[in-house]
């Protein structure tokens, strides 16, 4: 037994193509399952029929703890992908998992996140016989439409502590018209899962992004915070002036054109892209996260991605060695400047060397803190770099 | 109304409305001032205040990162140390090294006295048991504080020949005794290391030469350059070790089954010990044996400069015996035993000796005797919480006195010596053998007999 439980790797990764869900689902198991799976993290295409897809999946790994949301596209072991299913398998051997669902995200508190995360670490402390001694991260996957991130990560971070987290909000390929994510059996909107995770490898929960501030600011003079919708910019009509500051209409405001010139909110030393998802009628902007009266927004200007990448995987890499997996989350609007700039191929490459998986988001989150336009996730080393 | 008027005020609505603006965004700005970083229920306000911290966690996290590389090493360290085993074993041995230093005392005595017939036959057999033992507990000690990472290399320019030379007057002797031949060829390159740890090594690899050599066989210890380091080798007839034995011989309490009639008297340290020694020096060891055909053991060193000796000391003159012979020696050690030992064993070389167990009885022999010892040897241990270092150094300002110091100590820590070397006393560990007394003894007198030296 033990000798068999050691033929499988820590994490393995697998994927389908398959758009029929009880094909990607099997094809999934089939490459992931063992018997000593401690758990399944899995993205998935937005255009999968989604209730065929959960009973797909509950029959494929019955009885293994499954975890996982929709995407705007997904980081299979191929590279970057659509349309697909991908996932990651943890061994219990080195890998204690468990995880909440947090099926109401307006009315989350403290003392709520308080009591989730103290019973998922106690119920990850019951399990060591099984595995493992080592630390703790933790990763989120919220509904990326649902305008919560900020209040549930606040009181998230509260209670991890001094856990590192990180995770993505779900998309649904720029649909805009729903995200989900899944546990518990089945998929959930206004909702978000919460998986802890115990390892005794070496890992790293990281974010970056490529940007640089330019001169401009400006200040957000009227906003409607539960929606959030900007309708001022400088006291004039937000689409006007974010489009007049880069020569354009308001009518050739499209995500294309948010993604390579985004505005950031600095505090401290740091920059904090807000990314806006799309112009409204009364050419006032969404965003894809928290605004309020008198926030400034500074223009920034992207610079290459993949040079920010490989930094910041080089300074990693000399400390934990060559990862076994990085599970990243990567925000969409990366994902379409990447597109518009023709290098794909290139990025998948990189993500095929650093053994990248994951997902493209509608925003990602980082110690409790709710980001955007970053490539944000978790580096883990492999057996033997420790 | 005329084109300029109408330019006028199209100007000033404009500033009019800019003005409205400006004062709208003044008015957003002070408020988002205002609400500060209070924490509510407002989306962004959450935002921040989750920023701010995620800012102080990664500075917290920084510098916790720091303190864990740290932690990690240190814990590599632990393991391999081994602490509790070397713990208990430094703790045994020290104990064990009272008694018996007392004893090595007593028969040096007793050898100094007995000159006939069967006792000193029986006088020399103790004499010998003793030393077997102390040689068996000094490797349990070495052992145990190489483990415990307590011996720091301390580095220094020697001639390899001033090293060399002795070890092959004594391991000539010794194969001569147990009848193997022993060759030495002498080398003048002056090299960098720590002298007594490369003795160390060395007495390692030829008592294994003499002990697993037959009656008859042949040893040779020499010296071969190799570019900016010297090799010194140990090479012997002897059994040799098989192929699948080589990499095990150099791990603890791994010994070759000696062949019957060769005598067998180690614990299966010695090369671990070595590859210990060696591997704290960077000095690369290598072997290479044939099975029933000898072995080479060789240690690779790196050379100096020959300007980097420091300067020789002056000549030595007369005997040490002759220099010992009549000189007044103090003894401070709360061991009677010690005392009593100490007074046969000096008084046998004709030393004027006083002991006292205590700092009180040392001042009376110095109020009854103003010029003071021109030696006091003195136990570091004393009952009392003045160390027999303070105490001495002490007594020393208190009369004026100029007396050589020797210490006395199983303490064998670096610090310690380094300490007793900066105050310009020397250090002796116990068991203090004899003729390493008299010789330093000697060597002490002759220092203070020509000043400036030392």
């Amino acid at each position: 037994m033990q000798q068999f439980s050691h033929a499988y790797p820590p994490v393995m990764t697998a994927m389908s193509d398959s758009p029929d869900p009880e094909v990607a689902a099997r094809q999934l198991a089939e490459a992931l399952y063992h018997p000593e799976l401690a758990g399944v993290m899995f993205f998935c295409s937005a255009e999968y029929a989604l209730p065929e897809l959960a009973a797909a999946l509950n029959r494929a790994f019955a009885g293994v703890p499954l975890v996982g949301c929709t995407t705007a596209g997904e980081i299979t072991p191929r590279g970057y992908d659509r349309g697909t299913l991908v996932g990651l398998g943890f061994h219990r051997r080195w890998f204690s998992l468990e995880s909440a669902l947090i099926a109401e995200l307006e009315d989350f508190s403290l003392p709520q996140a308080q009591q989730q995360v103290d019973s998922l670490i106690s119920r990850i402390r019951q399990r060591e016989d099984q595995s493992t001694s080592g630390r703790f991260f933790a990763m989120t996957l919220l509904d990326g439409l649902s305008s919560q991130e900020e209040l549930v990560l606040v009181a998230l971070d509260s209670a991890l502590g001094s856990i590192p987290h990180f995770g993505g909000s779900a998309g649904d390929d720029v649909q805009l018209a729903g995200t989900h994510v899944f546990s518990q059996g089945a998929f959930h909107t206004r909702a978000a899962v919460l998986t802890l995770v115990r390892t005794s490898l070496d890992f790293e929960v990281f974010t970056t992004h490529h940007m640089q501030s330019l001169a401009t600011k400006l200040v957000v003079t009227q906003a409607d915070p539960a929606s959030r919708r900007v309708t001022e910019l400088n006291a004039e009509p937000a689409a006007e002036v974010y489009a007049r500051m880069l020569g354009l209409q308001p009518q050739q405001l499209n995500p294309k054109v948010f993604a390579l010139h985004p505005l950031a909110v600095k505090l401290g030393q740091e920059y904090y892209v807000r990314s806006i998802q799309k112009v409204n009628e009364d050419l006032s902007l969404t965003f894809y996260c928290a605004v309020g009266n008198g926030m400034v927004l500074t223009a920034m200007q992207p610079q290459p991605i993949l040079p920010d990448l490989e930094r910041r995987f080089a300074e990693i890499e000399a400390r934990i060695g060559a990862p076994m997996i990085t599970l990243g989350c990567d925000c969409f609007l990366r994902r379409l400047e990447t597109e518009h700039l023709d290098s794909l191929d290139e990025a998948s490459a990189f993500f095929r060397h650093h053994r990248v998986v994951g997902f493209n988001t509608y925003g990602e989150h980082f110690d409790g803190v709710h980001i955007n336009q970053t490539f944000t996730g978790v580096v883990i080393g492999g057996v033997d770099n420790r | 109304m005329s084109v300029i008027d109408q330019k006028r005020q199209d100007a000033l609505q404009a500033l009019q409305e800019e003005n409205q603006r400006l004062k709208k965004i003044n008015v957003a700005l002070i408020e988002r001032v205002e609400a500060g970083s209070a924490v509510n229920a407002a989306p962004y306000a959450a935002f921040e205040h989750s920023a701010a911290l995620a800012e102080q966690v990664r500075e917290r996290t920084e510098a916790l990162s720091v303190a864990m590389a740290e932690l990690r090493q240190t814990n590599q360290a632990l393991k391999q140390a081994n602490l509790s085993r070397s713990k208990f074993l430094a703790a045994v041995s020290h104990d064990l090294l009272q008694p018996l230093n007392a004893a090595r005392l007593f028969t040096g005595a007793l050898l100094d006295q007995v000159t006939e017939g069967d006792l000193e036959l029986l006088a020399h057999s103790i004499h010998r048991s003793l030393q077997d033992v102390d040689s068996l507990l000094g490797t349990l000690v070495d052992m145990s504080r190489l483990d415990a990472g307590v011996i720091k290399p301390d580095i220094s320019v020697f001639r390899l020949s001033d090293l060399l030379d002795n070890l092959a007057t004594e391991f000539h002797q010794i194969s001569e005794a147990e009848q193997r031949q022993f060759s030495y060829c002498s080398s003048s390159v002056v090299v960098s290391t720590d002298l007594v740890l490369l003795a160390r090594i060395l007495r390692n690899f030829l008592t294994n030469a003499v002990r697993y050599t037959p009656v008859g066989g042949r040893i040779l210890l020499g010296s071969r350059r190799r570019g900016a380091s010297v090799e010194i080798q140990v090479l012997d007839t002897g059994v040799g070790i098989a192929e699948d034995q080589l990499e095990r011989i150099f791990e603890e309490f791994q010994r070759i089954k000696p062949e019957p009639g060769l005598q067998d008297r180690g614990l299966g340290l010695g090369l671990a010990i070595v590859d210990k020694i060696a591997g704290m020096l960077a000095h690369p060891v290598r072997v290479n044996s044939i099975a029933g055909r000898g072995s080479l053991f060789s240690v690779c060193l790196p050379l100096a400069e020959p300007d980097a000796l420091p300067s020789l000391p002056s000549h030595q003159q007369g005997t040490d015996q002759q220099v010992i012979q009549g000189s007044r020696v103090w003894v401070l050690d709360n061991d009677p035993a010690i005392c009593t030992a100490m007074y046969s064993l000096l008084t046998g070389w004709g030393c004027e000796v006083r002991t006292a167990l205590r700092v009180t009885e040392l001042q009376h022999c110095f109020a009854s005797e103003p010029e003071g010892p021109a030696l006091l040897i003195a136990d570091y241990h004393l009952d009392g919480e003045e160390s027999g270092l303070e105490a001495v150094k002490r007594l020393q300002s208190q009369y004026g006195s100029q007396a050589a110091v020797l210490m006395i100590t199983a303490n064998h820590t670096n610090v310690l010596r380094q300490h007793v070397r900066g105050l310009g006393y020397r250090m002796l560990n116990k068991p203090v053998k004899p003729l390493k007394l008299k010789v330093t003894l000697a060597h002490l007198l002759r220092q203070a007999l020509t000043p400036g030296q030392g």
